[in-house]
């Protein structure tokens, strides 16, 4: 769950109109225009997660991020039958309770409702649940890795930079791999990840229910 | 009689943390604090040419020494050539002997090539303006005349095929004919790299785009992520363009020298062998302090927060030897961190505890930009002033850091605070005190007390181990200082 509780805004004076924040904007919030020679930049707030990766990467220092009234980006598990998000969990290789996103706290069960409620590609994932809407950077296999269990196919944005493709992990390494470079430790590693997703979904202990 | 403390860094203008104004009185301050001298405790430490009374001449002369045994002739007459460093080297010793060493490998290159253009491109964590901000610090922008530049991994990417499949660069590390690779060998995460292909690691992070870094820290495990960087490193498309490499070598008590190879994995394994003899000790000897309250007072984020030459999430991991490959998982990485579930409860049993001997972490100054919540979820934390709480608040990676941590008013209100519900009078302030470390009079006396054995232990019973793990030669040994 993340709540958001900053929004950009554009200081018209100093941009120059590069697109950087169109590129950068994990859901495409953001729309950089020239119409009759004067730059318009346009912002949907309905769609921004308050990430501040238009603040961070703009090259002309030209964006702020202001305090809005604060929201909730949160997927809610009760909506699905519980068994149905632990076997897309694991599928995805993660234990339901497993943190995906360091920022925003999200568990694995969160990212499978998202998917299974209809998220179609990164940017509806990050929108449904606010992850990937923190640091931008450590979560992004998860969301792809959910959305590969699903068998959900989706394009890479052209000549845009939100996400490029999934990417191997411990399951895909080749015998040869691990053969070649023992020091890394392939299988071990790997055993150590399948007893985390295998390991069961404990219940509620009783002092915090 | 008890040395005075020593002076700790100074606070740094910067967007991801507080005002320097804001920062009131420095742990070192504090009645009582002494300091003791790393070589008291760990006598085998190499000669350092840095810091000294000199200044940085004597890392630019080290840089001309190590870049006058490489092979200059993959740059061509008209060449571009970009010089990859990451933001770790400015944050070692104030970062002046970091950008010597990357304004004289400019000069040589121009010096000893006809290269056309001769670029700095600087990747980093998680702050995507932090390398912006040391190029500015250190006039880099200037010395390159315009073109150094910072570069983020939303920023453009370029696909790599690897042995692993296909990962993602950041296009502007490789928008040259040639790169030039300037790390430095500070061991500092050694819970996410382990200290194996330790020099090859920026190739699978700070030039990295987030799907390779999330591939790094979601997808391989722990050990098995450092396989990425060497898939990188060893692409054919980053072969086209390797030149060499170039790295400011670290002890904990300072620069030690500057090393230079056209071949990583030759310099990779000196890096790595000085790497466990200069830092192997000094955190096993953080290992053996049975309880502390730990001061964070450092312009970086939380884990990074540097005392006695390491960072603090070593002293987080010092319980366990994360140098040992048998030990799968230290007690912080972020494979570590996504295995607790919502109750805070461990998903399996082997999931090792952080440091138990840290009994508080008192917040006087560091940094956000970093997802540092599990820290204090897993310590008692108190915070020092309203304005850093506040700053934490808003920053998108610590919107929950709060959640976990109480405020004090001020650092004095806060170490009584602690001193009371800790019941320890034993303080570690991370503070980057350069040469020693400061801290309270009764864990001096403490680490004065362990330090000879846990010494002897590494030397006899650890170190062959770690060498032995790595298919390092011991012979290596002998050509570290």
């Amino acid at each position: 769950m993340k709540v958001v509780s900053v929004q950009p805004e554009v200081n018209m004076e100093l941009c120059q109109g590069c697109k950087t924040c169109q590129m950068v904007c994990p859901v495409f919030a953001i729309k950089v225009q020239k119409i009759d020679k004067k730059i318009h930049v346009d912002i949907d707030y309905q769609k921004c997660v308050g990430c501040w990766n238009c603040e961070q990467r703009c090259p002309d220092h030209a964006i702020e991020m202001v305090p809005c009234e604060p929201f909730e980006l949160r997927a809610d598990i009760s909506q699905f039958d519980y068994s149905e998000i632990e076997s897309l969990c694991r599928k995805a290789h993660f234990h339901p309770k497993q943190v995906v996103c360091y920022c925003t706290a999200s568990r694995a069960e969160e990212l499978a409702a998202a998917v299974l409620g209809g998220a179609k590609s990164p940017d509806a994932v990050v929108r449904a649940t606010g992850i990937g809407a923190g640091c931008g950077i450590e979560c992004n296999q998860s969301i792809m890795r959910f959305l590969g269990a699903a068998g959900i196919q989706y394009e890479r944005p052209k000549q845009s930079w939100q996400w490029y493709g999934q990417t191997a992990t411990a399951w895909d390494i080749s015998p040869e791999i691990k053969e070649n470079n023992p020091v890394f430790r392939f299988d071990e590693d790997r055993q150590l990840l399948d007893r985390i997703v295998d390991a069961s979904v404990e219940p509620e202990p009783l002092d915090r229910r | 009689m008890y040395p005075d403390p020593i002076a700790p860094m100074e606070p740094r203008e910067s967007q991801y943390g507080v005002e320097p104004q804001y920062v009131q009185k420095r742990a070192a301050q504090l009645k009582g604090m002494t300091s003791i001298a790393l070589r008291d405790l760990i006598p085998d430490f190499p000669p350092i040419i840095y810091p000294n009374n000199e200044g940085e001449g004597i890392v630019r002369e080290n840089t001309e020494a190590a870049l006058s045994g490489i092979d200059f002739s993959k740059i061509k007459p008209g060449h571009t050539v970009n010089i990859l460093a990451s933001h770790h080297g400015f944050t070692l010793l104030g970062g002046k002997p970091y950008a010597e060493m990357l304004r004289t490998i400019k000069d040589v290159v121009e010096r000893e090539t006809q290269a056309k253009e001769v670029r700095l491109r600087a990747g980093l964590g998680m702050r995507f303006r932090e390398t912006e901000e040391y190029i500015k610090a250190h006039g880099l922008d200037e010395y390159f005349k315009g073109k150094a530049l910072g570069i983020a991994p939303i920023d453009a990417g370029i696909p790599i095929e690897t042995k692993l499949g296909t990962l993602y660069g950041l296009r502007k590390a490789y928008d040259a004919d040639v790169i030039i690779h300037a790390h430095n060998s500070d061991v500092r995460e050694v819970h996410f790299h382990r200290h194996v292909d330790r020099a090859v690691k920026p190739f699978g992070m700070s030039y990295a785009r987030c799907e390779t870094r999330s591939t790094y820290h979601m997808n391989l495990g722990p050990r098995a992520a450092n396989f990425v960087a060497r898939s990188i490193f060893d692409s054919d498309f980053v072969q086209s363009k390797y030149g060499f490499s170039v790295f400011m070598i670290m002890s904990p008590v300072g620069v030690v020298s500057v090393d230079a190879d056209n071949d990583l994995y030759a310099l990779s394994e000196r890096v790595a062998v000085g790497g466990l003899k200069y830092y192997g000790k000094i955190i096993n000897l953080l290992g053996g302090i049975d309880e502390a309250i730990v001061v964070l007072d450092f312009p970086c984020p939380v884990p990074y927060v540097f005392a006695a030459g390491v960072i603090y999430a070593n002293m987080v991991c010092a319980n366990l030897d994360t140098f040992d490959l048998d030990n799968p998982l230290p007690p912080y990485t972020w494979y570590t961190e996504t295995f607790y579930d919502d109750h805070g409860q461990r998903l399996i049993p082997e999931i090792p505890p952080v440091n138990p001997a840290i009994k508080m972490v008192v917040h006087n100054y560091a940094w956000t930009g970093y997802p540092a919540t599990f820290f204090a979820e897993q310590t008692p934390t108190i915070m020092v002033g309203r304005e850093q709480a506040e700053h934490f608040n808003r920053d998108p990676m610590n919107l929950n850091y709060m959640k976990h941590a109480v405020l004090a008013e001020d650092l004095n209100g806060a170490m009584e605070f602690a001193y009371n519900t800790t019941k320890t009078d034993k303080v570690i302030i991370f503070d980057g005190a350069t040469g020693g470390v400061n801290v309270s009079p009764s864990l001096a006396d403490h680490l004065k007390k362990v330090a000879p054995a846990l010494n002897e232990k590494v030397d006899t019973t650890l170190m062959p181990k770690w060498l032995e793990q790595r298919n390092l030669n011991v012979e290596l040994l002998e050509n570290v200082a």
